[in-house]
């Protein structure tokens, strides 16, 4: 129902189109065969989860992801997935696995990382997340950027991370597509990418395009960054018409990606940090027919609070961050709850190799200090920021995000309450596979650490 | 619990800003000067502290609060906070110089503005003392001359001009000096020269490295009356510190950053060299720090290493109101309590000597009352006092929250709020 109206206004441009008089439509209809637009895929997933468990969790502290309490306290995993989730489910033939009292969670889902593009150690070399050469490359991947030999991607694990988005960066108007990742310790990125995941656009407002280039031929205002959006946003419609028409086309992989997003196919994730941008971004997705599915780092996004949620477009945000950039000068430590309180879509995002170790922190801040500024906001509706919310926003809900049975059994078992500076992962789970274990030392080791005091 | 507590805090928030007040905390837990905790009741009248003790008697009238956590202020080892609005925004930023006239002898109190934003929001969140630390530009290693303030806001909060002196070595120093290591060393012996000269030709004379201006701001550095803050992170780094230091002795260092120290703890801490570390630096950001982990603190203060904890990663400086998260989450990952309470209030205050004021009873209060654990991230203040006076808790951030509160209506515009 919510896409009814861009889905309209997409079949409005490809039926009206430039400049053609209504006699011409009309032939070209009757002669011509028309095609649905197919996005093309390459570099297909191989991702292969590692032999799950088949095992009963028991005697846990559920929080099951959806928002709500549970009173349940066991769930089966057989083959991967989450088979039932109960109270008091018996064993059966399974393996049981006593957590003695302690917490699960559904795996930590981080929608903004650069890990592996833009990859400790930080060095020149490793500077794979912008393609600083143009305001408009919606042809690049973050995936042709990813070293998988990341250190922090290990990291990211013991912290709980599971699945997570790497983002080219925000630099350009068009910055390029982002990819879905499982957080696999693997020797190649098709190994990491989550299978059927859609792909994602990046896109970014305000500073740093016009920053970037403001004295390299523009954008050099946030006007010419809305003009430059518009341009290229009838190219890619043309496009799509194009292909649509049948007729011989040249693929050109740069309106490719725009064509792929007014088909519904790949989702806009937007950087943009105020409220009156954001406003002006819904106004431009209206005008060419796409959703814009999420606003990144957000900081104004608790002003507007109530047009994110009629227009149903979530906000990744940070628990404070603020005021290193003019755009983020009015950063509050509530955004994420206001947002939330508002209806909106509201989750946590990192943006950074150290606090994708500890989101379940970052919630905790935000969280607390919402219910302080006199919101109700209870600790299993904060966990939607950690997991289903970013679920949603990536198209992947279906698979993870949640403990509901039929989903991957993507899992994390806590050493204490996981809103607890003090409580740590002990245990990770994906696809039923054991990853991580703290206390038995079991932890993937990038092949750059190799022969360092950390291999030790 | 936690409900009637907040529900304290929110009224002590609107009550506390009048006249003759008398603050009771109920069973709270108290941080000593050496970070151990004490189980004690206390009574605040108008700044004052009144009485502690196991069992006191609730006043009549009294605002109550049961379970509260009270610390002194917290001391943020190193920032910006102060000397720069937006760091993105050259012109509200005062961290660096790039200039061939002065390096050494610029003072971070200059710049200092007790009401840029950052101040108040990093106060609310219990920070009440920083290092201001200036930073090297150019092709120089030296930052300049820090400042220890208060961030009560006040117009006198600068407690110390002249508190220590800011230089890169490591890659960051190297980069400066032209490219190497040794190079950076090489201005840091140099300087040290340099201050040794007497500078009272009237003629323009030059050192080494530093004009003489420079070169007497450095005076008080190689005789050792002004701590020496070195930024370096790599163990084979701080060897060569600690060979400067085993010859000229009377160098008082400080060391920030240290993500590889744990591979030197025993040598740093026959050397009385002390750390300034960030507990949850794990990653090679770079070749400088390709063994950092989060074993760090814990094996630092095995090895009788003295160290303070700040928030160094990213944007940490700016957000100093992290600090007490960075320190708990070393409790995190296997260091005690005490050590990390300390490392965030007595352990900096005594470097720099800095007096955090009295929790004890018959003096004017300084201290932070919180709702609950202040290594908690879902810790807060609720009441902040230095030497009597009571610290407002408000800041840009708060005005920002209660403008934009979803749960308050009104018909008017946010501009009117």
């Amino acid at each position: 129902m919510r896409y009814l109206l861009p889905l309209l206004c997409a079949s409005a441009l490809v039926a009206c189109g430039p400049v053609k008089d209504n006699e011409d439509a009309d032939e070209t209809a009757t002669e011509k065969e028309t095609i649905a637009f197919d996005l093309p895929t390459a570099f297909p997933s191989t991702y292969e989860p590692l032999p799950s468990v088949n095992a009963l969790i028991t005697n846990a502290v559920i929080i099951d992801g959806t928002g709500e309490a549970t009173e349940a306290n066991s769930l089966r995993v057989v083959d991967g997935r989450i088979a039932e989730i109960g109270t008091d489910l018996p064993a059966g033939d399974l393996d049981v696995i006593d957590v003695e009292g302690r917490f699960v969670t559904p795996g930590i889902i981080d929608i903004h990382s650069h890990l592996g593009n833009y990859p400790t150690p930080s060095i020149n070399a490793h500077g794979d997340g912008n393609e600083v050469t143009s305001p408009i490359t919606s042809e690049v991947f973050a995936e042709h950027g990813v070293w998988p030999q990341d250190p922090g991607f290990d990291e990211a694990l013991a912290g709980g991370v599971t699945t997570l988005h790497i983002l080219p960066g925000s630099a350009n108007l068009f910055g390029g597509r982002g990819v879905t990742l499982r957080n696999m310790p693997a020797t190649t990125v098709q190994a990491m990418k989550f299978p059927e995941a859609p792909y994602t656009l990046k896109m970014a407002c305000g500073e740093n395009p016009k920053r970037v280039y403001g004295d390299r031929g523009g954008p050099d205002s946030r006007m010419g960054n809305v003009a430059g959006y518009r341009k290229n946003w009838i190219k890619g419609a043309e496009y799509k018409k194009k292909v649509e028409s049948g007729e011989d086309y040249t693929r050109d992989i740069q309106l490719e990606t725009l064509a792929g997003v007014l088909n519904g196919d790949i989702l806009v994730n937007m950087h943009c940090y105020r409220a009156d941008e954001m406003a002006q971004i819904i106004d431009l997705s209206k005008e060419f027919g796409y959703k814009v599915t999420t606003f990144h780092h957000a900081v104004e996004s608790y002003k507007i609070g109530d047009l994110l949620a009629e227009n149903d477009i979530c906000s990744a945000m940070w628990a404070d961050w603020y005021g290193f950039k003019m755009e983020s000068y009015d950063g509050i430590l509530e955004n994420i709850p206001f947002v939330h309180a508002s209806g909106a879509c509201a989750m946590i995002h990192s943006d950074d190799d150290k606090n994708i170790q500890r989101l379940n922190q970052e919630v905790a801040k935000a969280w607390a200090n919402g219910n302080r500024a006199g919101l109700d906001i209870s600790m299993e509706e904060a966990w939607t920021w950690l997991t289903a919310n970013p679920a949603k926003a990536l198209g992947i809900l279906d698979e993870t995000g949640t403990l509901e049975a039929g989903k991957r059994a993507d899992i994390v078992i806590w050493s204490g309450d996981p809103f607890s500076t003090f409580s740590r992962p002990d245990l990770v789970y994906m696809d039923g596979a054991l990853m991580y274990d703290r206390e038995n030392g079991l932890k993937p080791m990038s092949d750059f650490r190799l022969g360092t005091e950390i291999a030790k | 619990m936690k409900t009637l507590l907040m529900t304290s805090a929110v009224l002590l928030a609107s009550a506390l800003p009048a006249a003759a007040q008398t603050l009771f905390l109920d069973n709270a837990t108290l941080i000593n000067d050496d970070g151990s905790a004490s189980t004690v009741d206390m009574r605040i009248t108008d700044g004052r502290i009144a009485a502690v003790g196991a069992r006191l008697r609730a006043p009549a009238n009294a605002q109550t609060i049961s379970g509260a956590w009270v610390t002194p202020g917290l001391f943020s080892p190193y920032s910006t906070l102060g000397i720069v609005d937006i760091g993105a925004e050259s012109s509200t930023n005062d961290t660096r110089a790039n200039t061939e006239r002065y390096s050494a002898s610029i003072l971070a109190a200059d710049s200092f503005n007790p009401r840029e934003v950052h101040i108040a929001n990093a106060r609310r969140r219990g920070v009440l003392y920083s290092a201001v630390v200036p930073q090297p530009a150019g092709d120089v290693i030296f930052g300049g001359i820090g400042a220890i303030v208060s961030l009560d806001g006040s117009d006198d909060s600068i407690i110390s001009e002249t508190a220590f002196m800011h230089i890169a070595l490591g890659e960051s120093g190297a980069g400066r000096a032209g490219g190497s290591r040794g190079a950076a060393v090489q201005q840091l012996l140099s300087a040290l020269d340099d201050a040794r000269r007497s500078y009272l030709s009237q003629a323009h004379v030059e050192g080494d490295v530093f004009q003489r201006r420079d070169a007497r701001a450095f005076r008080a550095v190689a005789s050792g009356d002004m701590p020496l803050l070195i930024s370096a992170s790599r163990a084979a780094d701080l060897r060569r510190i600690l060979a400067i230091k085993a010859e000229r002795e009377d160098l008082d260092i400080i060391i920030v950053g240290a993500e590889e120290a744990y591979l030197v703890a025993d040598e740093l801490a026959a050397a009385g060299i002390k750390v300034i570390i960030d507990p949850v630096e794990n990653l090679p950001d770079s070749f400088d720090s390709l063994n950092a982990t989060l074993d760090n603190a814990r094996l630092l203060d095995a090895a009788g290493v003295e160290f303070a904890i700040a928030p160094l990663s990213a944007l940490g400086t700016v957000k100093a109101g992290i600090l007490p998260q960075h320190a708990g989450n070393a409790v995190g990952d296997g260091l005690s309590r005490e050590a990390a309470m300390r490392a965030i209030t007595s352990t900096p205050a005594e470097w720099f000597g800095i007096d955090l004021g009295s929790r004890d009873a018959g003096q004017a209060a300084s201290l932070i009352v919180w709702d609950g654990d202040p290594l908690e991230v879902t810790s807060a203040p609720v009441a902040m006092y230095l030497d009597g006076v009571d610290i407002s808790l408000e800041s840009r951030m708060t005005a920002l929250r209660d403008r934009y509160n979803p749960t308050v209506e009104t018909d008017r515009p946010f501009k009117y709020r």
